[in-house]
């Protein structure tokens, strides 16, 4: 009897527990599924990249070939160089990206730093704007500007610089810089938006404090603001890192053109335009190449952060 | 708590309602909704206007349009893995051959002998169904696309699909100078330039302007502007090979073949200073509203002339016409009496009240009630009929500038309302038994006695002929290649990413190449070139191609 007694409230406690558990795993739920059929489900499609796969006919009638495409990726010389060149062209974008990271911080740091509110409002707006505007727009814009007998062309010819019009779009010079350039153009005031928020969550007295003692504008920017939202960057920053290969493809896209594709076709864009015209399968394949070395990426970051930072963020 | 449980309920009632949304479609009234998979479509969704109204009260259909061309490739993939293309299918017919294959398309053997319109192409159907891989029963499957009626030697058409088309008051201003190479045509248009620089509005023209929309399409590897225009020296480039004149392949790397003399005619155009330095850059829509603005001074589809050409402009002699080049010969193809390389056919999954509504429909597009509404368009609207029953043009421009349709027939915009399946059983230029005269108006009689201008009494009486054709066939220059019916081989896996490398590799050179500073650089890029498609196994492709159109020659040189 007395052991009884002992052992029952126990059980209870546990029912209690597991009861408790089961309706917190329910709150789970919807996001395991959202997750496993939006993330999960479509890694069933690696299967194409073993088969020599046709459409219209189902997978079930086309010959399992095993790493055929995966060799033939690297086959022979003009094809190493293609995937070099692909990865070159990536590699060199989102290291452009990523070098010039501080810009929106920056940028949201002496926006925060206008004092007219009006202002400051009408230039935060500006900025974000263009990030609502789709790139297959940004490029008729680009054309409008840049073609033959755009504003550009015409005004350096009026003045004299050049004689005859430029062909901007057409150069393969500098184009990854200019990509940086469309591309920041579109997304500084969007990014800005976390910083501007770090920034707000900076406690007044700090700066109230610093004020007293005697800082000046600057140094509190040097000496507090900077170092308080310090972490978003760092998180950010290596959320990026984990993306660094998926630069995105439409921006590419619509820019890409005979002059400037060995520049410009970057690993997703250059996925797409094989899949796009029946390469399926080596499509597919390239792209569980591209999972695999993103997920190394993101490893090898987190590591160096455990190692300089000690702390990761896995 | 309870409040909160109830929201929570609430919420995930609603985010399973929102995810199924849109996953079920019910037929308004007593409308029947078919989908049509169409890969002639530019359009996707509901067909409205003029055209929607005229099938809604005949057959109280609604077509809604599936096209590719708009919703990207993929689509094809995916729907045939889902085993269910639509209810009505247009298709490539490589493609079409592997989907009976698959078992996507419906055999509609039995239904299709009672469709008395459709039984007026028995020969062409029956022919285009036994080629098919094995189908030894005999089975029907599919219809072929703008069939003819005539035989498949003939070529009825006054003027050919790509021939060199020049401004006729710019080429008379000049003299009307014989040419006698591209290197003559390159003088013609370089003098017309220096001449008039400009358009009326004082914009920048130039001879050429070229676009990169359609570059690797049609099963041709390469830039389409230049694929088209080998076709000038009796060569048709087929995939990655070019079948010349004397019924021998080569391939487009060639260098003695048609594709580098006509990029090299680019180039020089481009050295010269002729070509539109936008071209590389453009996309169709810019070169077409050039076309509209006087910008361009020449021009090779027969079509393309509709950008420019119109009665007035026929009538004061600025209008393009075709002018011969001396070492030239056309190629084209004859009438497609066993179709035009698309096929229509019934999707497998159809119940039998769809698929007996679209057996009507099919055999009413092919009647030729049905197509008058696609070629001739609304009576009284586009055409008004005479007391001999003969048909006399009204609104030309209906098309181009969008005229509002009345109310009655549907209203709303002429070209918004227009047949969006944008594909024809029955060809525009075989012949209406109503009327004795064929049901594109450009052919009829009250159409040839009004544009009889002076401009075309001109050319005639310069060139000895009515029409572009009758002067080709007189002084034998034009290259008639037979229409046959043969299912060609699909490429496999391999050859489809072989095929996509090199097409890409060819035209991003080729682009280059036309944009070459001089000589030594464009045959530095040639060089350049064939290394890299070399690298992408295109002698692998060069092989596939002759031996899969070896096939279509022979049956081409049965039919002569």
């Amino acid at each position: 009897m007395a052991e009884e007694k002992k052992v029952k409230p126990a059980k209870v406690k546990i029912k209690v527990k597991t009861k408790k558990s089961y309706r917190e795993f329910f709150y789970i739920l919807p996001f395991i599924i959202l997750v496993a059929i939006f993330a999960y489900y479509p890694l069933y499609g690696w299967v194409y990249a073993f088969f020599d796969y046709k459409p219209p006919f189902p997978l079930s009638w086309d010959k399992f070939v095993g790493l055929k495409w995966f060799k033939s990726m690297v086959e022979n010389e003009v094809k190493i160089a293609k995937l070099l060149e692909v990865l070159r062209n990536t590699f060199a974008m989102s290291g452009l990206s990523l070098l010039f990271s501080w810009f929106p911080m920056f940028f949201a740091i002496f926006l925060n730093e206008i004092k007219c509110k009006p202002f400051r409002k009408f230039v935060q707006t500006v900025t974000t704007l263009p990030n609502f505007i789709s790139w297959v727009l940004v490029y008729a814009i680009a054309f409008c500007i840049f073609n033959s007998t755009g504003p550009v062309n015409s005004v350096l010819m009026n003045m004299g610089l050049i004689e005859s019009p430029q062909l901007f779009l057409q150069s393969s010079d500098h184009v990854w810089f200019e990509m940086w350039l469309w591309l920041t153009w579109k997304n500084a005031g969007w990014s800005a938006i976390m910083y501007i928020a770090a920034i707000t969550s900076i406690d007044e007295e700090l700066i109230e404090a610093a004020k007293v003692d005697g800082a000046t504008r600057m140094q509190v920017i040097r000496h507090i603001t900077i170092p308080s939202i310090l972490p978003t960057y760092f998180v950010l920053v290596m959320l990026n890192l984990a993306n660094f290969l998926t630069n995105g493809m439409e921006q590419y896209y619509v820019f890409e053109n005979s002059f400037n594709t060995n520049y410009i076709q970057v690993l997703d864009l250059y996925v797409y335009n094989l899949a796009m015209q029946g390469g399926y399968s080596l499509s597919v394949a390239i792209s569980i190449l591209k999972s695999i070395v993103s997920i190394s990426l993101l490893f090898v970051t987190n590591l160096i952060s455990k190692l300089t930072r000690g702390e990761g963020f896995i | 708590m309870r409040m909160k449980k109830l929201v929570a309920s609430l919420l995930i009632g609603a985010m399973a309602v929102a995810s199924l949304a849109g996953c079920g479609k019910k037929d308004s009234g007593d409308t029947m909704v078919i989908e049509v998979y169409d890969v002639a479509a530019n359009y996707q969704g509901t067909q409205t206007g003029w055209f929607g109204q005229v099938v809604k009260e005949k057959f109280g259909l609604e077509l809604n349009i599936i096209a590719p061309q708009v919703a990207g490739e993929a689509v094809f993939q995916t729907r045939a893995s889902e085993g269910n293309l639509g209810d009505l299918l247009i298709l490539e017919a490589g493609d079409f051959a592997d989907c009976v294959e698959a078992g996507l398309v419906k055999d509609i053997t039995k239904e299709i002998k009672d469709c008395s319109n459709l039984m007026t192409y028995k020969d062409p159907i029956d022919t285009f169904n036994n080629g098919l891989a094995g189908n030894e029963s005999g089975a029907i499957y599919g219809i072929p696309t703008e069939m003819t009626g005539t035989s498949p030697t003939s070529y009825s058409q006054d003027v050919i699909y790509s021939s060199p088309l020049l401004r006729w008051d710019l080429y008379s201003e000049l003299g009307c100078p014989d040419i006698k190479d591209l290197d003559g045509l390159l003088d013609v248009l370089a003098d017309m330039m220096e001449k008039h620089p400009t358009n009326a509005s004082g914009d920048k023209a130039y001879p050429f302007s070229l676009w990169k929309d359609w570059d690797g399409g049609d099963g041709m590897l390469g830039i389409a502007n230049v694929v088209q225009l080998t076709t000038w020296y009796g060569e048709k480039i087929k995939g990655s090979v070019i079948l010349k004149p004397d019924e021998t392949f080569t391939t487009i790397t060639d260098k003695k073949a048609s594709y580098y003399k006509i990029l090299k005619f680019l180039n020089d155009a481009y050295q010269r200073g002729l070509v539109d330095p936008d071209s590389g850059t453009q996309d169709w829509n810019a070169a077409c509203a050039k076309m509209s603005a006087g910008q361009v001074y020449l021009m090779w589809y027969s079509w393309q002339v509709g950008f420019w050409n119109t009665q007035d402009r026929l009538s004061d002699g600025s209008a393009f016409i075709f002018i011969p080049v001396e070492d030239q010969k056309y190629y084209a193809d004859s009438d497609s009496y066993y179709g035009s390389g698309r096929v229509f056919a019934v999707g497998s999954k159809v119940d039998d009240a769809k698929y007996k509504k679209i057996m009507e429909f099919l055999d009413w597009y092919a009647s030729p009630e049905g197509c008058v509404y696609q070629h001739s368009g609304i009576k009284d609207f586009n055409y008004t009929v005479g007391d001999d029953g003969k048909f006399t043009l009204k609104n030309d421009n209906a098309l181009m500038d969008n005229l509002p349709v009345p109310e009655e027939y549907g209203g709303g915009g002429y070209s918004d309302g227009n047949n969006a399946i944008n594909q024809w059983i029955v060809s525009s230029y075989s012949i209406n038994p109503n009327t004795g005269e064929s049901y594109a108006s450009q052919y009829w009689s009250s159409y040839k006695e009004a544009t009889m201008t002076q401009m075309k009494k001109d050319w005639a009486a310069k060139f000895g002929a009515a029409e572009p054709v009758d002067w080709m066939k007189a002084n034998n220059k034009l290259v008639v290649s037979p229409n046959v019916s043969v299912s060609l081989p699909t490429d496999s896996a391999d050859i489809a990413v072989v095929r996509n490398q090199c097409n890409t590799t060819i035209c991003d050179y080729s682009w280059r190449m036309i944009f070459a500073a001089d000589d030594a650089e464009f045959d530095k890029i040639w060089d350049e070139m064939t290394v890299q498609l070399d690298g992408f196994g295109y002698d692998d492709l060069v092989k596939f191609d002759t031996e899969k159109h070896t096939i279509e020659l022979k049956a081409k040189q049965a039919a002569k």
